[in-house]
């Protein structure tokens, strides 16, 4: 199978890794070693990690950072703009109509049964009308590519996605051990993204709210995963961390408990699963959310961002639809286009997947984090016949796609460069309008020939940088 | 400000605080172990540096019979099932830290992991057993730079007040313990003792407050037991003392009480009595009422004090730990 390889053209190594390729051949990748140590040091000492759930693990456990960064010329850059925001309003537009009138499933685009029966579908939200009609102000976006111009959309992240701080801690402590290769304004700046996340979560305020809006980020606590994410964010826009017992909801409004008496919170960017964001109207033993709260979103008391609900996209099955859903509502063709997809609820395409799964990627539609899938050309026959076995008891809940030959990037190991497969999760924000910040989060396989980049199975993390106009 | 927020900065501070004043009191029992016993005194350095500390109740071992050096180092360092063990209090002020870092600047923040990974290696190495004084160093060199980048960077806004109240609260409980050492040591009527050895323990308390040289500027003369009551409990001008120590609580509060909170008045009206009283008071009415009566007195109250702030500031219930869980 063919690889792509970003750093190359024809076998020339191309003119947008030129500066690295240049400072490599100047210092060698031993001095690279070296300074991935010390970069390695500074971001334990920011406290950057990620907890991972598995037993004897280190909570504080760092995501491996790879020093060589993954580059995008403006123009492959337009492709995954373009595209993400496309397919960030459509996604929007979707989540308001399933919700309200439903007219793409009268339309009979999307089957209504795969939404009303998909347990990320919410029936406590049918009716309500968030600010401007955005229910997923940001959307994680997962592209991989197989050519210099050739991007899939791999998955949408509708629900609460993850990793922006990385990008932009990935880029401080590049820009700090490496200034010389940002000199003269060739790499685009992600400063912003903190003014772009409050903007739109002023630009969503509720109905109710008078005067500026007072905004809050509710954090599961620091035993969380992503807790450095939280403080980083809520830091980064100067609002208060909060957690679930910080809050209180009395007629349909909501409260910040404060040393000087309860302060009304106007939006909330809630970091809690849906499912624990309000005991009383969703799971009833949860500790971490707020009682009433839902009552005083639909009060138009409060914007929660993300709106509960939105992640019925996420689901791998309703993401086969997304590019109608494009059509339907823009009336434009996607500008990305999905990863041809088998769907394991229709009996022909299931009988496909059955008679071909050593070749597929096999994954559970409700499933994420990269956990419980089938990656066929690099599973053994008994892995294989195991996971058969799964399918054959519920194929409805899986879907199968080709094994995509992801582009590579080099990494340094300590044999030198290799090169490894990568993926990107650029972050779409959407409130007064919708915006990107000109970079993602490039999650790259550590080890050689793995196809799987998720932080939680031992993936790793590169800067991204996107050329300015001009410099290719 | 958020009342959670207020209270681990409280607790963060108060942590900091006793992880020193522990390494100051091993540092007392040692210098005491040092110095011939007394044969009829009621019981051992060890036994009453445990006390002091507030550690009785956890102390594994028999305390009257049992406290040596190692028992009592191994308890106060290392034993993570004491809630004032240096370890523990390092933990304690990294993960107040963690969760509050929002409220606090990277310096701080840096200063307090790099102590907490220190001591992994620190105790790893068994550094408290093999040179138990330059571990002891280390535990206060660590304090010191946590209390220089908290003054050196953080705002001077009300997350800044509960900071220094914690620590104050928290340098008033561990003064008059210090001080209440003398009473298990010796015999109880503080006037009844003298002479040499009763003058070299005096000291060594002194020390222990990080005191002599203030003495020696301030009295001019040598070490007596009227004095060291008079410098660690009355003096306005040493930085351990409890007259200082309730002076700063009461204007930290008077720099957030809420003039229209009637709640947060009332407390900041107690603790300006409790000042003017300390004011007007003086080591023989001290001495008359009896010294370990007073330090008594004095520690209920004062706890008394803290649990209070805490109720007006909305962090006074115990605080919820938020449970574990998995998002995307």
């Amino acid at each position: 199978m063919q690889v792509y390889n970003e750093m190359y053209r024809n076998q020339e190594v191309r003119a947008e890794y030129h500066a690295i390729k240049e400072w490599l051949d100047r210092h060698g990748p031993e001095a690279l070693l070296e300074r991935s140590s010390e970069a390695e040091e500074m971001f334990r000492r920011i406290g950057i990690t990620f907890a991972v759930y598995v037993e004897g693990g280190d909570p504080d456990r760092l995501i491996p950072f790879d020093m060589i960064p993954r580059v995008f010329n403006a123009q492959e850059w337009n492709i995954v703009e373009s595209g993400s925001i496309q397919r960030a309003k459509a996604l929007n537009a979707f989540i308001s109509d399933v919700y309200g009138a439903g007219e793409i499933l009268k339309a009979g685009i999307v089957p209504e049964g795969l939404i009303k029966n998909n347990p990320a579908y919410l029936k406590q939200m049918e009716g309500y009308a968030p600010p401007r009609d955005i229910w997923s102000h940001i959307i994680g976006v997962d592209i991989v590519r197989t050519g210099e111009e050739e991007f899939f959309v791999l998955e949408d992240n509708c629900r609460t996605p993850s990793g922006v701080s990385y990008v932009l801690q990935n880029r401080e402590v590049m820009s700090r051990m490496f200034p010389q290769l940002f000199m003269g304004g060739r790499v685009r700046a992600v400063d912003g993204y903190g003014d772009h996340l409050a903007a739109a979560m002023n630009a969503v305020a509720p109905a109710n709210c008078r005067g500026k809006p007072v905004l809050a980020l509710l954090t599961p606590g620091q035993f969380n995963s992503a807790y450095y994410e939280h403080f980083y964010l809520a830091d980064l826009m100067g609002i208060d961390l909060v957690e679930g017992a910080d809050l209180f909801v009395e007629n349909d409004v909501v409260y910040m408990r404060t040393t000087g008496g309860p302060e009304r919170v106007d939006v909330l960017y809630r970091r809690i699963d849906d499912d624990f964001i309000d005991p009383q109207v969703f799971n009833p033993d949860s500790m971490l959310g707020v009682p009433g709260i839902i009552g005083a979103m639909k009060a138009g008391n409060v914007t929660l961002v993300n709106a509960p609900g939105a992640g019925v996209v996420d689901d791998k099955a309703v993401y086969t639809y997304v590019p109608d859903m494009i059509r339907f509502y823009l009336g434009e063709e996607p500008v990305i286009k999905n990863v041809p997809t088998y769907r394991c609820d229709t009996a022909d395409q299931y009988a496909y997947v059955l008679d071909n799964l050593a070749e597929l990627v096999v994954k559970e539609v409700h499933g994420s984090g990269g956990y419980g899938m089938l990656v066929g050309p690099t599973s053994t026959k008994e892995e294989i016949e195991s996971f058969r076995k799964k399918l054959e008891a519920s194929p409805a809940n899986y879907i199968a796609q080709p094994t995509l030959s992801l582009s590579t990037s080099p990494v340094l190991t300590a044999q030198g460069l290799a090169p490894r497969h990568v993926d990107l999760r650029p972050f779409v924000l959407s409130g007064e309008g919708t915006v990107m910040i000109p970079s993602g989060l490039t999650r790259v396989a550590l080890q050689e020939g793995s196809l799987v980049v998720n932080s939680s199975q031992g993936g790793g993390v590169k800067d991204t940088w996107v050329l300015n106009e001009g410099w290719l | 400000m958020l009342s959670r927020v207020a209270e681990g900065l409280f607790w963060m501070s108060r942590y900091v605080e006793r992880m020193e004043n522990i390494a100051r009191l091993l540092d007392l029992g040692r210098r005491m172990d040092a110095l011939p016993t007394r044969e009829n005194a009621p019981l051992s350095e060890w036994t009453s540096v445990v006390i002091a500390s507030g550690c009785s109740e956890s102390f594994p071992h028999d305390l009257k019979t049992e406290a040596n050096m190692a028992t009592v180092a191994d308890h106060l360092i290392r034993d993570e099932g004491n809630p004032s063990s240096i370890a523990a209090c390092i933990h304690a002020t990294r993960a107040n830290a963690k969760a509050m870092r929002i409220a606090l600047s990277s310096e701080v923040w840096e200063a307090v992991n790099q102590t907490s990974s220190e001591l992994r290696q620190q105790l790893q190495m068994n550094r408290d057993q093999e040179n138990l004084t330059a571990f002891l160093d280390w535990v206060r060199g660590r304090a010191a730079i946590i209390r220089g980048t908290i003054s050196g960077t953080l705002l001077r806004d009300q997350g800044y007040g509960f900071i220094e109240l914690g620590k104050w609260f928290e340098r008033a409980d561990a003064t008059a313990r210090l001080l209440d050492v003398k009473y298990h040591v010796l015999l109880p009527s503080v006037t009844d003792v003298g002479g040499g050895l009763d003058y070299l323990q005096w000291t060594q308390i002194l020390r222990a407050a990080n005191s002599t040289r203030s003495f020696r500027h301030i009295y001019r003369r040598s070490v007596d037991p009227e004095g060291v009551i008079d410098l660690l409990v009355l003096n306005s001008k040493s930085p351990r003392s409890l007259l200082m120590a309730i002076r700063n609580i009461y204007h930290e509060l008077s720099m957030i009480a809420l003039p229209e909170d009637p709640k947060q008045q009332v407390v900041l009206a107690k603790i300006r009595g409790r000042y003017t009283q300390l004011m007007d008071l003086t080591v023989d009415e001290i001495f008359s009422i009896g010294l370990h009566e007073w330090l008594t007195d004095f520690i209920v109250s004062t706890n008394l004090y803290a649990s209070e702030t805490a109720d007006v500031f909305g962090f006074g219930a115990p605080a919820t730990q938020s449970q574990d869980q998995n998002s995307q």
